[in-house]
């Protein structure tokens, strides 16, 4: 069973947020303040965290950067604001995804299944992007034997660019890839994790080589220096 | 010159410096010219007196000479009057002067015999008039002229004339010419004098004057300068208060004023800080619950069917009716924002035909409502919140949709260099002219017992406005009762320039907007 954690303060919506999951095949785990994640999050090890932003004791972006010193589980925060600086404030401490408040369920729901989805099952090659060797069987990605740890959205990331190297990706295509978006135009998604991905696989940030900016137009793969 | 009038509008020192200085010359020059007058009046009116009682004297002792040749035969005449007209002779050496002996004029006779001059002296240099009043009285007579010397010079002099008796002789005149040379000389120097204490009189009153302006003037300038700033924002700036004068009082006056200024801006702040606040906790606080309810709505709908039909009906109008509640609190939100000041554009380069097209297809028109469009064949890119634009574009175009009575809707795009447009054009109920007036009111609708066919909140019009206005754009309506409606969008394709025109005009029958977009097209 999929284990999923979720980080709200509300009882009640907590609990309906419980039922839904439930209906839709997922265990879940409340937890109700920010001080309590981590004992929990180390007891149960969950595959996915729902998180507020607005939590008592410890606010959710504390939280969340508390979880991604520790591990790569996909995070979706919950904002009951759309407000710009919460949401680039949550990815930059490493949130994968957002649902502002109040959500469609059967949406939430989806996109904690596109999360969830193990991208690179299907296939079982290798690829290459600028010098580093992604292998999609053990999910891991190398540069020079040694291997770089990424989130899972990271991974994905660099794999939607992977596989196809002459392909410029605008920053909707990559929503749709990669966060399962079908009509979206919030590219701060994209923006910031690009940003944390090339801060993980470039030699030198400013000079990236592994994802190339095409400007005006968005991203792709850097050639195999190899 | 241009600086000059510049110079006089925009500076009170130049201004009153200049006026000081024109007065001062017309002041002094008129002082310096009395004075000057009346200093040289009183010199040649001392020297007349002198000359004349000379003059006298001379004039006695010659005629005593000429009287003597009667009786003392060794005087010859010619000799006395030779030494008559040697003028140097009975001088005092420091006035020059000469001397000139005339015949006076008789009828058919001529009197010329003893006619001679001294120095080289023009003998007509003196005056007629004087020679006339020589004659008539019997004293001495004096006139202040101008003498002509045989080498050509001019030169000023007092002309004393009487007449003289030569024995066995028609009557003659004798006139002693005194030169003025010394006099000019001095009147000359004072007139230098005068002039040079003149410029120096001027240059000082211009130095006090502009030191005193400047002791006024300096802290009126302070002033303006701290104003200045404060405008520019800088809140904390004050003017140094010195002494209990005038200007201190200023200075106090003014520092209240900016004291007080800060407090209204401050207050004006908080309030600003606690309304976006409150706005955010809001939204917090009625999102959290609206999520649960929204959940719970979708799950008693999910098990519908085993409900009876009074409570799967019941359990529809929830889920509908929490969409309904759900835009509204979106859309408030949004107003409240527009209302702090708290929104922000996320620009981006966008194709504004993808945008219209886009938001077509998720408004998922059923297939009677037809939507024709009219789109240039190039793409249409502007610097727009998307977001935004297509919160306006889906207003107008479900809008359009409810009040066109079935009838065909045009959308139409057209740009020129720096703007685009988006007209969205029905052919339905259209509105009054007193009803366009309130269109963009919040909450108002044209009709109320018109059915709400896609349920809007009443708040569209209104934030769509705000929209086009934050982009710098406009929005603008047009609209026949029963000819429809025509509502433009124009933004411009870069952040910050203000539109010039628009590509579109609202009204469809305007032909001069027709023109122009032919105009703009080829342009392009």
């Amino acid at each position: 069973m999929t284990l999923i954690m979720v980080v709200d303060d509300d009882q009640d919506l907590a609990e309906m947020l419980g039922i839904v999951l439930n209906g839709s095949g997922f265990e879940v785990d409340l937890v109700n303040a920010g001080d309590q994640v981590m004992t929990i999050f180390n007891a149960h090890q969950p595959d996915l965290v729902l998180l507020d932003v607005m939590l008592p004791g410890l606010s959710g972006i504390e939280v969340c950067k508390l979880i991604r010193e520790k591990s790569m589980v996909p995070i979706v925060m919950l904002t009951a604001k759309g407000d710009s600086y919460d949401v680039v404030s949550g990815l930059e401490a490493g949130a994968d995804d957002y649902m502002v408040k109040p959500f469609n369920p059967s949406e939430l729901v989806a996109r904690i299944k596109v999360r969830l989805r193990r991208s690179g099952v299907e296939s079982s090659t290798t690829l290459r992007i600028g010098d580093i060797v992604i292998d999609q069987v053990a999910h891991t990605i190398i540069r020079n034997g040694k291997t770089i740890p990424l989130t899972r959205l990271e991974f994905d990331l660099l794999v939607a660019l992977a596989k196809e190297p002459g392909r410029v990706f605008t920053r909707d295509a990559l929503l749709s890839e990669v966060w399962g978006y079908q009509h979206a135009d919030d590219t701060r998604l994209v923006n910031v994790h690009v940003q944390r991905l090339r801060a993980k696989v470039e030699e030198d940030v400013d000079n990236p080589q592994v994802v190339l900016t095409v400007r005006g137009i968005g991203y792709k793969a850097g050639t195999s220096q190899a | 010159m241009r600086f000059v009038g510049v110079k006089w509008r925009s500076s009170i020192l130049f201004r009153v410096m200049m006026t000081t200085f024109f007065l001062s010359i017309i002041l002094i020059s008129l002082v310096g010219s009395i004075l000057f007058i009346q200093i040289s009046n009183g010199i040649i009116r001392e020297k007349t007196t002198e000359s004349v009682s000379e003059a006298q004297s001379l004039y006695d002792y010659s005629q005593g000479q000429l009287d003597a040749t009667l009786y003392l035969p060794s005087l010859k005449l010619p000799k006395v009057v030779a030494k008559i007209l040697q003028a140097s002779d009975l001088a005092i050496p420091t006035t020059p002067r000469e001397v000139v002996l005339l015949g006076s004029p008789r009828v058919h006779q001529t009197n010329d015999k003893f006619n001679g001059s001294s120095g080289g002296l023009d003998q007509s240099s003196i005056p007629q008039d004087l020679r006339k009043k020589t004659r008539k009285s019997g004293v001495a007579q004096w006139v202040r002229g101008t003498v002509t010397f045989s080498d050509g010079q001019k030169k000023s002099a007092i002309i004393v004339g009487n007449s003289i008796e030569i024995p066995s002789q028609l009557p003659y005149e004798l006139y002693y010419v005194f030169l003025l040379t010394e006099q000019q000389t001095i009147v000359n120097f004072i007139g230098q004098l005068l002039i040079l204490a003149g410029f120096l009189l001027i240059i000082m009153i211009g130095g006090v004057s502009w030191y005193v302006i400047r002791q006024v003037i300096n802290p009126v300038r302070d002033a303006a300068e701290i104003a200045e700033q404060l405008t520019a924002g800088d809140l904390n700036r004050r003017m140094q208060v010195i002494g209990q004068d005038e200007m201190a009082r200023l200075a106090i006056s003014f520092n209240e004023m900016a004291v007080s200024m800060q407090q209204q801006i401050s207050r004006l702040e908080n309030l600003s800080r606690l309304q976006q606040r409150f706005v955010s906790d809001v939204s917090h606080e009625l999102r959290t619950p609206l999520t649960t309810i929204r959940m719970a709505s979708e799950v008693i709908a999910e098990s519908k069917e085993k409900m009876e039909p009074a409570a799967a009906r019941s359990a529809e109008l929830l889920q509908s009716q929490i969409a309904r509640f759900e835009s509204l609190l979106t859309d408030l939100l949004e107003v409240s924002r527009f209302d702090a000041s708290a929104s922000i554009l996320e620009l981006r380069e966008t194709d504004l035909k993808t945008l219209v097209n886009q938001t077509i297809d998720q408004l998922q028109l059923s297939d009677h409502e037809q939507i024709r469009t009219d789109f240039p064949e190039e793409p249409v890119f502007a610097s727009v919140d998307p977001r935004r634009i297509e919160r306006v574009l889906r207003n107008l175009i479900s809008n359009a949709i409810d009040h066109s009575e079935g009838k065909t809707i045009e959308i139409t795009i057209r740009q020129s260099l720096r703007e685009v447009s988006v007209g969205v054009r029905d052919h339905g109920i259209g509105f009054t002219e007193r009803e366009s007036e309130r269109l963009f009111d919040r909450f108002w609708r044209a009709d109320p017992s018109r059915s709400r066919l896609r349920g809007g909140t009443g708040l569209g019009l209104s934030i769509s406005l705000d929209d086009a206005k934050l982009h710098q754009g406009t929005l603008k309506a047009w609209g026949v009762p029963d000819k429809g409606a025509n509502f433009v969008l124009t933004v411009p394709k870069a952040p910050g320039i203000p539109i010039e025109g628009q590509p579109i005009s609202a009204n469809p029958n305007d032909e001069s907007s027709t023109t122009f977009l032919m105009f703009d097209e080829d342009d392009i």
